[in-house]
């Protein structure tokens, strides 16, 4: 038997681990695990989450009486939940939900929650824990119930009550919000709902009490199946219609451009243009706002990363996305100026942004309307951007809002005093800075505007 | 129970039966408001769900009726 080295993440569960084989993610499952797989695999379960497009499909490589070797269908870019907007996370709660009451309904039970179980693909939420199924035992209670909570009722309500950028908390608490926290964050009306005082506060209070039994002296009360599933769908529907109360100022955004129509279409034509000539097949763009320049690509795009720091914007997308039905792109919420860290036990059980961009080594990145921001709001220099910049891909499509644009204008207006500071701000030292980490392969001015927009190639390789 | 490999939490096991009456409760006050809804004809037209039903099996069949018509 030769040994594999897990994946860093994939330590808790021991029906088996992750690992990486020349480079594509494989799983073992080990005997302990080999009942319920075979269960699930003779039984037609799995087969009918592969048909339904809810759980990651794997084939079977090897089968020894030692292990069992699969292969899951790679996901080219993994996003974690804490960079996932409002109706992703609620996309991902339902799809839990979804699964334990298909799972209950075929003998078996969900025997985890967690919010890391799902990731997205193919612009829908997939499972990608196989073995997260287990045998239901008759009258149990769902062991999973407390993690469900605090992984996804909790951020929800929290995002409901607080706005989306609670959702960021999982990045601290990687194993779900705490119970007495979330209770301590709903408003004093909560108690007074059925539904939120029994699933938050009174759960809150009960994991108080059974904290301090360390004899092990409490006894599991039965639930039925029929009872379970009453909360599986209760939770369903108040999930389904949880919304964010801070409405979306957002959507108009393009409304509130400050050039002309036709120098949007004009800027969106040079980025068609360049796009088909590299014959792009990857793509990330960094401030994409609701997708709209990655929408109007007509060249063939296999995969599309769109990022931005606004969750209403990166929401609106999502929606989008589902509404036209779209595979290929993926968006999700990331602050350039702070990209997602990362962590986890010895700090990489979750790959930090730049780890996971640099691997996946997008054919072009797009940069549009972003550098004035980080410049003038974040304090990044030219070097520091220029340089962050390299780490993505061979080429870079780049926007420079010259220092005459009036959003400039408007960025440098607000430092106020410290106005001279930013006397750096102008096309020549851009161009300096950029040219010691790329060439200049095209350079193009948008008419009508203060803007310009480059090609560049890195000079490394 | 095997592969126990994070805490259950005894608390959150125990309270699913107080849970899961409140819960039976709110389903069977909803469908039977949604009844008298139904009978008296107030029934709001259903917007467009962005997320569809809970089941994964039915969901696939109503999927196959839509296209097939």
């Amino acid at each position: 038997m030769t040994h594999k080295k897990a994946h860093p993440a994939s330590f808790r569960d021991p029906s088996g681990f992750m690992f990486v084989e020349e480079g594509v993610f494989k799983r073992q499952i080990n005997p302990i695990y080999f009942k319920q797989y075979l269960a699930l695999k003779d039984s037609g379960f799995f087969d009918k989450l592969f048909q339904k497009e809810v759980l990651i499909p794997h084939e079977e490589l090897s089968y020894s009486s030692e292990q069992i070797i699969i292969q899951p269908e790679q996901i080219p870019f993994i996003t974690y939940p804490y960079e996932w907007c409002f109706n992703q996370y609620k996309e991902t709660a339902l799809l839990t939900l979804k699964l334990q009451k298909f799972s209950l309904e075929h003998g078996f039970s969900l025997k985890d929650a967690s919010a890391f179980n799902v990731t997205f693909h193919h612009g829908k939420a997939i499972f990608i824990d196989t073995l997260s199924f287990d045998f239901y035992i008759e009258n149990s209670p769902w062991r999973a119930y407390k993690q469900f909570v605090s992984h996804f009722l909790g951020p929800l309500l929290m995002a409901h009550y607080h706005g989306a950028q609670s959702l960021k908390l999982m990045s601290n608490y990687m194993d779900g919000i705490p119970l007495n926290m979330i209770a301590s964050m709903m408003p004093f009306k909560s108690k007074l709902n059925p539904f939120l005082y029994s699933n938050i506060h009174l759960l809150a209070k009960f994991e108080g009490k059974y904290n301090e039994d360390y004899k092990g002296e409490s006894k599991i009360k039965s639930l039925s199946k029929k009872a379970q599933l009453n909360i599986i769908q209760s939770l369903y529907d108040i999930i389904k219609k949880l919304s964010l109360k801070e409405h979306s100022e957002w959507g108009d955004y393009y409304n509130k451009t400050n050039y002309s129509d036709a120098a949007f279409n004009l800027k969106s034509d040079i980025i068609n243009a360049w796009i088909s000539k590299l014959n792009t097949k990857t793509v990330i763009d960094i401030g994409g706002n609701d997708g709209t320049f990655v929408r109007r690509i007509t060249s063939d795009i296999e995969h599309a990363l769109v990022c931005d720091i606004d969750n209403n914007a990166v929401d609106f997308n999502y929606k989008t996305i589902k509404k036209n039905k779209e595979h290929f792109m993926l968006p999700f919420v990331l602050d350039v100026l702070n990209p997602t860290a990362s962590i986890g036990f010895n700090n990489v059980e979750r790959d930090s942004f730049i780890e996971r961009i640099v691997k996946y080594q997008p054919d072009v990145t797009l940069a549009l309307a972003v550098i004035h921001h980080m410049s003038l709001s974040g304090n990044i220099s030219f070097e520091m951007s220029a340089q962050f910049f390299a780490k993505f891909s061979k080429h870079l499509i780049i926007e420079f809002p010259k220092r005459e644009d009036s959003w400039v204008q408007r960025l440098l207006n607000n430092k106020a005093d410290f106005k001279d500071y930013f006397g750096f701000y102008n096309i020549d030292n851009f161009e300096k800075a950029y040219l010691n980490y790329f060439e200049i392969i095209e350079k193009q001015s948008i008419e009508n505007s203060e803007r310009v927009m480059y090609l560049l190639k890195t000079r490394h390789d | 129970m095997t592969f126990l490999y994070f805490d259950p939490a005894m608390g959150a096991m125990i309270v699913q039966a107080i849970v899961a009456a409140i819960a039976g409760v709110l389903l069977f006050s909803k469908n039977l408001l949604l009844k008298v809804k139904v009978f008296l004809g107030i029934v709001k037209p259903k917007e467009e769900d962005l997320f569809d039903d809970i089941d994964i099996e039915k969901s696939e069949i109503e999927k196959k009726d839509s296209s097939d018509s």
